[in-house]
C-alpha cells in the first residue's frame, strides 16, 4: 500500500505535465513580477514574487512564489532522470543537456541561500574591512569613554521593530523602539519641544515619507526611548542613516552615542584605496571607465591591485567589483560591490555541460538529418 | 550547381563594392575630423546630426543642400543662413508663443524665431529649472528650440566645432574649437597651426569660389591629419564614414527588400518560377548590401555589431535575412523570400525611427565597453531574437496555409518541420545568450541573476520556447497550437526587446519614448487578433458548414 502510494506520487512528480504547469506558472510569475517592479521597485518585487515560497494575491489568496516553483521544477527534472525509457544511447545528448539544466537550478538554489552581497565604501587614502548590507540596518552604541579605543555594541535589524524592548547591558537602561521609518523627511520644529526629546529631536522632527521604488534610495530612520539611566539621559532620541552629528548620553558614568547604519559584515583583511580614477569620453558626461587603485592588506603586508569595470578583485571567496563612486567632495570615494557566493561557478559549468550535450545530440542526429534533406 | 552560381555572384558583388569605395578617393572637406559626443567623426556626420537636430532631416532637400555645404555656407554667409527656414517646429503652441503663423511645412528661420524666444526668456529660465520629467510637451519643445537657437549661433562662430586636436595628442583629451583656441591665446603646436592655416585658406578659397585653392588647402589638411600619431584618428575611417553617410546602404538594402516583396507578389499571379527567382536574387542583393553596411560600421567603431538598440534592430534583421535566405535555398517555394522581404522591410523601418534620434555611432558607457562580452552575449542573444522572429513568421505562415489549403498535408508537414527546427535553433541562441548575459553580469556586477526587467524579458522567451517544445514532444499540443504559440512568441520577443524599457527600472533601461510605447501596444494588439483569428477561422468555418 505504502509502496503503491509512493509509486503514484513519483509518477505524478515525474510527469512532463508537472514540468509544463510549473513552466506556465513561472511565465506568469515572471511577467507580472516584472511589471510590478514599476510600482514597488526591483527589490520589493524580487522579495515578493521570486525569492518567496508563496505570496498573498489581493492580500488573502496564497499563490506559489518563485522558490516553490523552481524547487518543484528541480524535483521534476531530477526524478524524470530515472525514467526507464530515457536511458538510450541515442538520447545521451538530451540527457546531458538536462543534467546541465539541473545543475543550473541547483546552483541557483545555492546562491539564493548561501550568498551575501553589499557595498564596501572607501574614500581615497582610507582603509576599510567591512561591507555594508544593501538592505538590512543595525543600531550601534558606541562607548566613547575608553582610552585609545571605541567599544561598539550592535543591535541587529531583527530587534528594531516598533514596540521592541531590550537591554544592551546587564542591569543597564532599557531601550524601547518607538518607530522604525523606512524613508524619512527631516523638518524643523515649529514650537519648542517637550523636555523628553533629546539631541536632534529638540530641534527637528522625523516624519515618514513614501518609500522610493529602489530600496537603496531610501533614508531610513529610528526613534527610540532610553529609560532607567538615572542620570538625566533618559529621553527620546532620533537617528537617521548618514547623520553627521552624534547625540551623547551617559550610561553608568560612561559617555555613549548611537549610530543607525547599514548592517556591517567584516572581512578578514583590509582594503586601502590609493587612488580612484574615472575617465570620460572626451567632452561628454559618458564615463569611459572607472578604476580603483587599491592595496589589499593582509597580515600588514600590502598587495597592490587595480579594480576596474568588468575586472573585479577576487580574494578568499569574496569578489570586489567597481560598482559606483561618490564625487561630491574634494576627496573621491569608491563604491565596491562585494559578493560572497558559493554557487557562482555553477552557471559556468552547467553551460559547458549543456553545450557539450547539444553538440553530442547534433552528432547523433546528423545522419538522420542529412538523409532527410530535400534534393 | 546553384551553390556555385551564388558563389560567383558573391565574388562579383564584393569586387563591385570594393571598386565603389576605392581608397584612392580624394580627401574632401566632409572628411575633416571633428571631436563630438566623445569620438572623432568626419565633419559630414557632425553637420548631418546638427541639421537633423534643427531640421529633422539630414539634408535640406528643398535647396538641394547637403549638410556640410549648409554648415559651411552658414559660416561664410551668416546673414543668408539666418534667413534659411531651417528650424522645424512640430508644436503649434510653440509657434504661436513665438507670434508666428502655423504654416503647412512648419519650418522657420533663425531670424523669425529669435525675437519670440527673447521675449520669453523668463519662461524659458523657469522651464530650465524643472526636471525634464516634469515638463509638458510644450515646455520640452520650447526649451529644445531655445537650446537649438544657441547651438545654431555657436556654429556660425565655429565655437562648438572642435577641430583643433590637443597639443600633446592625448587620446582622452578634449579638442578645441577654432574660436576657443584663438581666444585662449596658447602658442599653437605645429599640427595645430597647420590645421588652423589650412582651415583659413580653405574657407577663404571657398568664399572666392576658387576650386584650385580649395584643393590645395585640402591637400595640406590631409597631410597634417594623416601624420598625427593618434589611434582614434584614421583618415581611411573618416572617408569610409563619409561614404557610408552618403550612400545610405540600409536605404538601398530596404529598396531591394521591397522590390523582392513586389516580385514575389507578382510570382503568385504570373510566371511563378521566373519571378520567384528574380525576387530571390533581389533579396540576396539587399542582404549583401545590408551585411556590408554592418561590416563597415564595425570597422569604423572597432567593436562588435551590436551595442545600441539601433544596432540591435539592424543586426536582428540581418540574422532574419540570413535565415530566410537559407530557408529559401532549401525550400525554393517563396516562403523564405516572403519572410525575408517582409521581416527585413519592417525591421528597417523600425531601425530608421531609432536613427532619427541622432548619431547612430554613439559612445558606450563603461560597463558596456567590453568587446568580449558585446561579441559573445549581445551577439548571441540578438541572433536568438532574429531566429525567434523567423520562427514566429513561419508560425503565421503555417496558420495561413492551414486556412488556404488544409488538404495539402505534405506542405503543412514540411512547413511544420521548418518551424520546429527553427524553434530549436532559436532556443539554443536565446538560452545561451541569456546564460552568457548572466555570466557577464556575474563578472561585472557580482551576481548571475538579479530579476532585472531585461533579464526577465530574455527569460520569458526561453521559458515560452521551452514550454512549446516540451508540450509538443510530450504530445500535449498539436501542430496548429504549436504554430499559434510560436506566432505569439513574436509578442514576447517584442516585449523583451523594447518593452522592458517601458518600466524604466533596473540596469538596462535606455532609449525609450512614448511613440515606441504606442507602436508596441498596437503591435501586440494586432498580433493577438491576427494570430487567434488565423487559428480559429478554419474551426469556425467547419462548424458553420456542419450546421
Amino acid at each position: 500500500m505504502m509502496i503503491n502510494n509512493l509509486d503514484k506520487f513519483l509518477k505524478i512528480i515525474m510527469s512532463p505535465k508537472v514540468f509544463s504547469y510549473t513552466l506556465i506558472w513561472l511565465i506568469i510569475l515572471v511577467f507580472f513580477g516584472t511589471i510590478a517592479q514599476k510600482d514597488i521597485g526591483l527589490y520589493a518585487s524580487q522579495m515578493k514574487y521570486f525569492s518567496s515560497f508563496y505570496f498573498l494575491f489581493l492580500g488573502f489568496i496564497p499563490l506559489p512564489g518563485g522558490r516553490l516553483v523552481l524547487l518543484l521544477m528541480t524535483v521534476n527534472l531530477f526524478s524524470s532522470m530515472f525514467k526507464r525509457n530515457l536511458w538510450q544511447l541515442k538520447k545521451i545528448g538530451i540527457i546531458i543537456v538536462h543534467l546541465g539544466g539541473l545543475l543550473l537550478l541547483v546552483g541557483g538554489g545555492l546562491t539564493a541561500y548561501f550568498s551575501s552581497e553589499g557595498n564596501m565604501v572607501i574614500a581615497e587614502g582610507e582603509t576599510s574591512n567591512y561591507v555594508d548590507d544593501y538592505h538590512n540596518m543595525e543600531l550601534a552604541f558606541v562607548n566613547n569613554s575608553l582610552k585609545d579605543s571605541l567599544e561598539y555594541t550592535v543591535v541587529d535589524e531583527a530587534l528594531l521593530y516598533e514596540g521592541s524592548r531590550f537591554q544592551i547591558f546587564d542591569e543597564g537602561p532599557e531601550i524601547y523602539i518607538i518607530s522604525n521609518i523606512k524613508n524619512v523627511r527631516i523638518e524643523n520644529r515649529i514650537s519648542p519641544a517637550d523636555t523628553i526629546y533629546k539631541g536632534l529631536l529638540e530641534k527637528f522632527v522625523l516624519l515618514p515619507k513614501k518609500p522610493e521604488p529602489e530600496n537603496t534610495q531610501n533614508r531610513p530612520a529610528l526613534i527610540y526611548k532610553i529609560e532607567g539611566t538615572s542620570n538625566g539621559s533618559d529621553g527620546i532620541y532620533g537617528l537617521f542613516l548618514g547623520q553627521g552629528l552624534n547625540d551623547p548620553f551617559k550610561i553608568k558614568g560612561q559617555i555613549f552615542h548611537s549610530e543607525y547604519r547599514r548592517e556591517r559584515t567584516y572581512v578578514p583583511f583590509n582594503i586601502e584605496l590609493i587612488d580612484f580614477e574615472k575617465i570620460m569620453h572626451p567632452g561628454t558626461n559618458i564615463a569611459k571607465s572607472f578604476s580603483s587603485d587599491v592595496n589589499l592588506i593582509e597580515n600588514d603586508i600590502p598587495r597592490r591591485t587595480l579594480i576596474k569595470m568588468n575586472e573585479p578583485l577576487r580574494h578568499k571567496g569574496y569578489t570586489f567589483f567597481q560598482a559606483s563612486f561618490i564625487d561630491d567632495s574634494e576627496i573621491e570615494t569608491t563604491v565596491l560591490a562585494t559578493v560572497k557566493n558559493y554557487g557562482r561557478l555553477f552557471p559556468y559549468i552547467s553551460s559547458i555541460i549543456m553545450s557539450v550535450g547539444l553538440l553530442i545530440h547534433l552528432l547523433v542526429m546528423l545522419p538522420k538529418m542529412v538523409k532527410g534533406k530535400p534534393k | 550547381m546553384r551553390l556555385i552560381n551564388i558563389k560567383i555572384f558573391v565574388t562579383h558583388f564584393v569586387l563591385l563594392m570594393s571598386t565603389i569605395i576605392s581608397p584612392l578617393s580624394a580627401f574632401e572637406i566632409e572628411n575633416l575630423p571633428v571631436q563630438s559626443e566623445g569620438r572623432i567623426k568626419p565633419l559630414d556626420t557632425f553637420a548631418r546630426n546638427h541639421l537633423l537636430r534643427f531640421y529633422g532631416k539630414r539634408e535640406v532637400k528643398e535647396h538641394q543642400l547637403k549638410a556640410t555645404d549648409w554648415l559651411l555656407d552658414l559660416i561664410l554667409d551668416p546673414e543668408k543662413g539666418r534667413d534659411l527656414k531651417i528650424f522645424n517646429i512640430r508644436n503649434p503652441e510653440v509657434v504661436s508663443s513665438l507670434f508666428l503663423d502655423w504654416t503647412t511645412d512648419h519650418k522657420y528661420s533663425y531670424n523669425e524665431i529669435i525675437d519670440g524666444l527673447k521675449n520669453q526668456l523668463d519662461l524659458i529660465n523657469a522651464i530650465d529649472q524643472k526636471d525634464n520629467s516634469d515638463r509638458s510637451a510644450f515646455e520640452k519643445q520650447l526649451i529644445e528650440l531655445s537650446q537649438n537657437a544657441i547651438i545654431f549661433e555657436e556654429l556660425i562662430y565655429m565655437k562648438n566645432i572642435k577641430l583643433i586636436p590637443p597639443g600633446l595628442l592625448d587620446e582622452n583629451a578634449v579638442w578645441q574649437s577654432p574660436y576657443d583656441f584663438i581666444i585662449s591665446g596658447v602658442t599653437p603646436a605645429y599640427h595645430q597651426e597647420e590645421i588652423l592655416n589650412s582651415l583659413q585658406k580653405y574657407l577663404a578659397a571657398r568664399f572666392q569660389k576658387n576650386k584650385s585653392e580649395m584643393n590645395s588647402a585640402l591637400t595640406s589638411f590631409e597631410k597634417v591629419v594623416s601624420e598625427l600619431p593618434m589611434s582614434s584618428l584614421d583618415v581611411k575611417k573618416l572617408k569610409d564614414e563619409t561614404w557610408m553617410n552618403e550612400v545610405e546602404l540600409f536605404v538601398k538594402s530596404l529598396a531591394f527588400y521591397i522590390l523582392s516583396f513586389l516580385l514575389i507578389g507578382i510570382s503568385w499571379m504570373v510566371k511563378p518560377t521566373f519571378f520567384r527567382n528574380i525576387s530571390y536574387l533581389s533579396l540576396i542583393i539587399g542582404f549583401l548590401i545590408h551585411g556590408y553596411g554592418i561590416l563597415l560600421r564595425m570597422q569604423i567603431m572597432g567593436r562588435p555589431p551590436v551595442s545600441t538598440l539601433y544596432e540591435s534592430v539592424i543586426f536582428v534583421s540581418f540574422i532574419l535575412l540570413l535565415l530566410a535566405v537559407t530557408l529559401e535555398y532549401f525550400r525554393s517555394d517563396g516562403l523564405g523570400v516572403f519572410i525575408g522581404s517582409v521581416g527585413g522591410s519592417i525591421l528597417h523601418f523600425v531601425g530608421f525611427s531609432y536613427a532619427a534620434d541622432g548619431d547612430t555611432l554613439g559612445m558606450l558607457v563603461a560597463v558596456l565597453d567590453s568587446n568580449f562580452w558585446l561579441a559573445t552575449h549581445v551577439t548571441t542573444i540578438t541572433i536568438g531574437y532574429g531566429a525567434s522572429l523567423v520562427a514566429g513568421f513561419i508560425g503565421h505562415l503555417y496558420l495561413i496555409q492551414n486556412i488556404l489549403d488544409p488538404s495539402n498535408s505534405k506542405k503543412l508537414k514540411s512547413i511544420f518541420n521548418n518551424l520546429f527546427g527553427m524553434t530549436l535553433f532559436a532556443l539554443f541562441f536565446t538560452l545561451f545568450g541569456t546564460i552568457l548575459g548572466g555570466i557577464w553580469a556575474d563578472q561585472s556586477w557580482g551576481r548571475f541573476w538579479g530579476w532585472d526587467p531585461k533579464e526577465n524579458g530574455a527569460l520569458l522567451i526561453v521559458l515560452w520556447q521551452l514550454l512549446m517544445i516540451h508540450s509538443r514532444l510530450a504530445g500535449i499540443v498539436k501542430p496548429p497550437i504549436f504554430a499559434l504559440g510560436m506566432a505569439l512568441n513574436n509578442i514576447i520577443v517584442a516585449l523583451a526587446w523594447f518593452g522592458v524599457n517601458l518600466l524604466q527600472v533596473g540596469l538596462h533601461s535606455y532609449g525609450f519614448d512614448d511613440g515606441v510605447a504606442k507602436n508596441l501596444y498596437l503591435f501586440i494588439l494586432f498580433e493577438i487578433l491576427f494570430c487567434f483569428g488565423l487559428y480559429y477561422y478554419p474551426k469556425i468555418q467547419s462548424r458553420l458548414q456542419t450546421s
